[in-house]
């Protein structure tokens, strides 16, 4: 420790009293305000103030709400005032700021003059660390979300494909064998007509199962599952994708491929509605240990500041979300009568 | 492909077309078993590019597997009012042919849908209830006679 003299030990503690961001309190018996220093004053309300410097008693109860103990968020119960031999060196005291409302504080409260019954109240402000801990809840909360929707359309998906379909399989080969059976002609033709109906239906959930999550995206991957959404794509909007993929049959973490495929389609979708194009090219490749993914069109483009959204407003917030959940990154660029581009990387370990 | 049922198709739209002056009619026709019925846009007459090629429609789906399903046909005096516009994408031939007012009857062939004849304008309010039913009244003896005629290749 470097030596310092009684002298200067006091000034630096006298700098420290006035110009820390903390606020300091010392607390007389009863909880009487005996001074404070100017990041206190700032706190607490002029009224609480004015009264101090006429001289009158003051009690920290005055602005103090309450603590956070075991019991409740905001609690008088067991007062750190009237317990000073009890640990209070680390707690959550709610206070009536003259801006700002009630403010929780982290504090700290000591005996320092144990004949006098001095003590010294220290708070710190915690309301960005509580945002910062809000906001860190919030997107984990989104993750879970769409962690429990994927998790909850593959098994949907799976039970029509494995289950639904197949038993509709097995009733349209036996309606198949009714055919070869002496029937009559009104009987065969009512009977073709049955089938053709059937055959659509079984169609139909198959579509049903690979719109909730493609069993090829699992299978087969990325590149299979991309190619059969854009087939599918191009024939119920009549909108061309022009992908190019450089990934041949690459395999990816499982949670990689997911984020990868519901972005584009989330970024298909959109140029779809809003573009007013009939085009757009993806592109799949991976450079510097990152799987990247371009998708592309020329068509009205939008203002990405503005704030007169077109849609729900969640698609957006929905893949930036799914980014982070792969720790990648992702831009968007966008002019008004210049197109869109949205490209997203996310870095994938080399052994995988 | 190319069987004479083909060439009155064509003939026929185009008439339709002249005579009422729509800005696009369009015949949707299901396809055999063996591309599991699904409903393209196989004649047209007026339209602006070739992107109705693309379109490949399902019971249910669009505006062709829509008037397929129900058997009923559709009429939109007015697309904005009819359709919600983020409802809008489902529909992609409205949405290729910029139509703005329209109308989609069904085709049938003994007692099932197989195939929709669509008109419509590329302004809105064009097409009102008059002229929809007039439409309809006129393509009675033409379409109306389907059954009796082999329509769909095999």
């Amino acid at each position: 420790m470097i030596p310092t003299n009684q002298v200067y030990m006091a000034e630096l503690l006298d700098k420290m009293y006035r110009n820390s961001k903390e606020a300091i309190f010392f607390i007389g018996n009863e909880g009487k305000i005996m001074a404070m220093n100017p990041a206190a004053e700032n706190i607490i309300d002029i009224e609480i103030i004015e009264q101090m410097y006429s001289n009158k008693e003051v009690s920290i109860c005055q602005t103090c709400v309450g603590y956070t103990n075991e019991e409740a968020m905001i609690s008088c119960l067991n007062c750190y005032l009237a317990n000073p031999e009890e640990d209070f060196s680390s707690f959550q005291v709610y206070f009536n700021t003259k801006d700002l409302g009630v403010v929780p504080y982290a504090a700290s409260y000591h005996t320092i003059d144990e004949l006098q019954g001095i003590h010294v109240f220290m708070l710190l402000d915690l309301t960005k660390q509580f945002k910062t801990q809000e906001m860190l809840y919030r997107s984990n909360m989104t993750k879970y979300v769409i962690k429990a929707q994927e998790d909850e359309r593959k098994r949907i998906s799976r039970e029509l494909h494995d289950s639904v379909a197949q038993e509709l399989l097995s009733s349209l080969v036996d309606l198949r064998v009714l055919k070869y059976m002496n029937v009559d002609e009104v009987v065969l033709n009512k009977l073709q007509q049955t089938e053709a109906s059937l055959t659509r239906l079984l169609e139909e959930i198959r579509h049903l199962s690979v719109e909730l999550r493609p069993a090829s995206l699992d299978d087969l991957g990325l590149e299979a599952a991309f190619r059969s959404h854009f087939k599918w794509v191009e024939k119920n909007y009549g909108f061309l994708v022009r992908f190019s993929s450089e990934l041949s049959s690459a395999r990816y973490n499982n949670e990689i491929e997911t984020v990868v495929y519901r972005i584009c389609q989330e970024a298909i979708l959109n140029a779809l509605k809003y573009a007013n194009t009939d085009e757009v090219h993806v592109t799949l490749f991976e450079s510097q240990g990152k799987l990247q993914l371009v998708v592309r069109d020329e068509g009205s483009g939008f203002n990405l500041n503005s704030r007169d959204v077109k849609g729900t407003g969640l698609g957006l917030f929905g893949m930036r979300e799914r980014t982070e959940l792969v720790h990648g990154q992702l831009m968007m660029r966008s002019e008004i009568d210049q197109g869109t581009v949205i490209h997203l990387s996310i870095p994938v370990s080399p052994n995988e | 492909m190319n069987d004479e049922s083909n060439v009155d198709y064509q003939q026929e739209i185009d008439t339709l077309r002249n005579r009422f002056g729509f800005d696009f009619v369009s015949i949707a026709l299901v396809q055999p078993a063996e591309d599991q019925f699904v409903l393209t846009w196989q004649y047209v007459s007026g339209n602006l590019n070739k992107r109705y090629k693309r379109i490949v429609l399902y019971s249910g789906k669009g505006v062709a597997g829509i008037v397929f399903k129900t058997g009923k046909p559709i009429f939109m005096e007015d697309v904005n009012m009819g359709l919600d516009s983020k409802d809008l994408f489902n529909y992609p031939i409205i949405i290729a042919e910029q139509l703005q007012s329209l109308g989609a009857v069904p085709l049938w062939k003994g007692n099932r849908v197989m195939g929709v004849l669509l008109v419509g304008f590329r302004h809105g309010n064009q097409l009102t209830e008059d002229i929809f039913e007039e439409f309809q009244s006129e393509i009675e003896p033409v379409f109306g006679s389907l059954d009796t005629k082999e329509m769909v290749d095999q």
